[in-house]
């Protein structure tokens, strides 16, 4: 039985995956390696637990890069007055993201605060921080 | 102190109170108004649960003096001389906190921050400079944790100390010579222990003293304090598998460089829960902390540089009903006098049986600090989360209703949360916590035999059983935040292509508590789709033969009326659903589920004459209180603790 239960642990982590679980954020990302990144924003994963923005970024543009920015559930933006439609709306345009780091130093990060286009910033503090 | 006496009064139960059902509840308000007196009346009850009297209590545990009114208090802090009290407030509507001065004498008092109600900025932490002339604080501003020192008579300008990348900064102490500032950071691996040099001016940079890792995957500080000649440090870390406080001697020469490894010594006997805040004595003769059991304990510290220490003694404890954490206490300077910020209302809980009018049927045990009940399906016992007020651990017990005996399923240090039981009433599954991993585990419910791990759950995350399926094959779960309804396969064949879990409901709006109807063809919900924070109850197919589980079978059909707070259950045969509106009434709505699903109109069956107020964070909406025959419920009723001390 314990085998088994060993198997049905390991595919329990396959089928959700750490991207869509709700977690302590602390267990995924490094708090202390704070980091910026400006770029353009490719798409949006607007869905529970948590909502993801996909940001090409890069020095200069042979060096593009397509971070994966996680945020809170999308619950916080029914509360506060910037929401999905803003975050549509500035798809394929520039934006800048202030995150914390992957702990396993993957191109993703947690959103602490972001810069919209028309210079809208959006802390998602202390949900994220 | 000798124990006093503890009076308990059960609060009565008035069943004419029953059949009032909110009628008068403002039907010729506008929606509008209804929503905002809604969202008053539930603020009222949330200061009403949180409200605390700062207590100033001797050495022994009687109580010299409360301060001020009731209010959202937390961090207390007593000036050096100890004739004022600094301590945080949160406002109950906005929801931001800042920094306040009292004068012990006279309650008077003087705001020291002003943080924006249009944000989420916040303090915490309080601490006084030496002299009693400046108070340093943590502040949240702008997305970081900033450290930040104003005179504490509230005049002159804030300054800047130290802004830190991360988070959970908790300042704990400002050495007596005035050189350094004590803070740690932690996270689930554990925590860091930071001084922060205090002369000069400007942002500084801390140094880093020790880091310390947590094996059990809970981000609580480690309360580090720096001793008032620099000598030493105590923090508490879980290292040896439970909390335990630890001295570490600092070298003797110790001028703000990061020092060498030295010697730790273990000083708590019996596991520690925290130190205090400004927890040394002014000689640094003496330091306090607070162990497992709620005990206040003192330290003796003996002359010279080794580590040598007396056996700690508890110098008082209070009533279980007081909660105490690292957070509601700290002690004066000579050690004399400790603040408290004691629950305005502190109570118990009693395992208490109503019948299908609401009028009290049976109590089940003693009264005691529980959460989250169960009924087991045979309708013979209870299962509840207990906190043990002898170890601090958080615990699964089950209660046989007839004779009120308890049994512990749980004994461990890991927290056990969030019971359900198994179909057959033989065993139950509960939510633990192993390192950074969260599981669903099973034991039988009378604690024998060995536990199974059912689940394992991604690092981090937090989940909450909600449901286990009659025929035994499927539990459901929601995550922490309750963004999405799992399902998963626990019966017979979940070594097969079938074990995969389900992502049954998972939207942009929030959801909980999938309850399966008893032939498990549907699942009935919480959800707020239609506005955020405004739930109700929901019922949907459910055939784990489909990719989606059967939620396109047919569109949800709406169950409540005016709103769910939860409480979901099914009737046996499942004709009658039943749950909690978030005016504390218990409804019924008749149903057929085939061929097409139809409800009828809510009926109250009771009126619960008092709210029930969620405790650390323990909503009633989670519970799993209603007999499958529909007759019987099981609540947590509020017992009121008027002596607190012991």
């Amino acid at each position: 039985m314990k085998q088994s239960i060993g198997a049905a642990c390991v595919l329990v982590v396959i089928v959700i995956g750490s991207a869509w679980a709700h977690h302590s954020m602390s267990a995924i990302y490094d708090f202390n390696q704070r980091f910026t990144r400006t770029g353009t924003l490719k798409r949006l994963d607007w869905r529970n637990p948590h909502m993801y923005l996909f940001v090409e970024a890069g020095k200069d543009q042979e060096q593009l890069e397509t971070w994966a920015f996680e945020g809170p559930s999308p619950v916080f933006f029914r509360k506060h007055k910037v929401g999905k439609a803003d975050f549509e709306r500035a798809v394929g345009r520039n934006i800048t993201v202030e995150a914390s780091r992957a702990r396993d130093g993957s191109l993703s990060g947690l959103i602490r605060q972001v810069t919209l286009t028309d210079g809208t910033v959006v802390s998602l503090c202390p949900e994220n921080c | 102190m000798k124990s006093l006496y503890k009076t308990a009064i059960v609060l009565t139960w008035v069943s004419t109170m029953l059949t009032v059902c909110g009628a008068a509840w403002a039907q010729d308000t506008s929606a509008d108004e209804e929503t905002d007196a809604a969202r008053a009346r539930r603020t009222a009850e949330q200061f009403q649960a949180n409200a605390r009297i700062l207590t100033v209590f001797d050495g022994h545990g009687n109580i010299v003096t409360t301060i001020g009114e009731p209010g959202l208090f937390r961090y207390p802090a007593l000036s050096p001389d100890g004739s004022r009290l600094a301590v945080v407030e949160r406002n109950p509507e906005s929801r931001i906190s800042d920094l306040w001065v009292f004068e012990v004498a006279t309650g008077t008092r003087t705001r020291i921050t002003s943080n924006l109600s249009s944000t989420e900025e916040r303090t915490a932490l309080p601490v006084w400079s030496p002299d009693g002339t400046q108070l340093v604080y943590m502040s949240f501003r702008d997305s970081y944790e900033g450290v930040y020192r104003k005179s504490a008579n509230g005049e002159g300008p804030e300054e800047l100390l130290y802004r830190h990348p991360g988070s959970d900064v908790w300042v704990s102490d400002w050495s007596l010579d005035g050189r350094y500032l004590s803070f740690s950071t932690n996270d689930i691996f554990g925590g860091i222990f930071y001084v922060l040099p205090m002369k000069g001016n400007g942002e500084r940079q801390p140094i880093k003293l020790l880091q310390a890792e947590s094996r059990r995957g809970v981000d609580s500080p480690l309360s580090p304090s720096l001793s008032p000649d620099a000598r030493f440090l105590t923090y508490v870390s879980d290292e040896s598998g439970r909390p335990e406080l630890y001295v570490r001697a600092l070298d003797p020469m110790f001028n703000g460089q990061v020092p060498a490894a030295t010697e730790t010594r273990q000083v708590s006997l019996k596991s520690a829960k925290f130190a205090l805040r400004q927890g040394w004595r002014r000689d640094a003769g003496e330091f306090y902390y607070v162990a497992a059991n709620g005990g206040v304990m003192a330290v003796q510290v003996h002359d010279g540089s080794t580590l040598e220490f007396g056996e700690p003694r508890q110098l008082f404890r209070l009533s279980e009903a007081v909660d105490l954490d690292a957070g509601n206490i700290s002690a004066s300077r000579d050690g004399e006098r400790f603040v408290i910020a004691v629950p305005a209302r502190p109570t118990l809980q009693q395992i208490t049986m109503l019948d299908r009018k609401g009028t009290v049927m049976t109590e089940v045990g003693e009264p005691g600090r529980y959460f989250t009940p169960a009924l087991s399906p045979d309708g013979t016992k209870v299962a509840v989360r207990r906190n043990s007020p002898e170890t601090g651990n958080e615990d699964i017990w089950t209660f046989e209703v007839a004779s009120g005996v308890g049994t512990a399923v749980t004994n461990d240090v890991p927290f056990d949360r969030d019971p359900i039981w198994s179909p057959d009433s033989s065993s139950v599954a509960y939510h633990s916590r192993r390192g950074i991993y969260s599981s669903i585990y099973r034991k039988a419910w009378n604690g024998t035999g060995q536990v199974e791990q059912l689940f394992q759950y991604t690092p981090g995350a937090y989940l909450q059983p909600a449901d286990w399926s009659a025929d035994g094959r499927f539990l459901t779960f929601q995550d922490g935040c309750w963004g999405v309804l799992y399902v998963a396969p626990v019966g017979e064949g979940r070594d097969s292509a079938e074990a995969h879990v389900m992502e049954w409901l998972r939207d942009d709006y929030t959801v909980a508590q999938a309850k399966f109807s008893p032939d498990a063809h549907f699942i009935a919900y919480l959800s707020d789709e239609i506005e955020a924070d405004v739930f109700e109850v929901y019922i949907a197919p459910f055939d784990p033969g489909q990719p989606d589980g059967g939620r396109a079978i047919a569109k949800p059909v709406k169950v409540s009326g005016k709103g769910a707070l939860g409480m979901i259950s099914w009737r046996r045969d499942g004709q009658e659903l039943y749950y909690m509106t978030p005016d504390w009434e218990m409804m019924v709505v008749e149903l057929i589920t085939t061929p097409t699903v139809q409800v009828g109109e809510p009926r109250l069956l009771f009126r619960l004459p008092h709210p029930l107020l969620a405790r650390d964070g323990n909503s009633p909406a989670r519970w799993k209180n209603v007999s499958p025959d529909g007759e019987r419920f099981v609540f947590l009723l509020d017992v009121l603790v008027t002596d607190i001390t012991k």
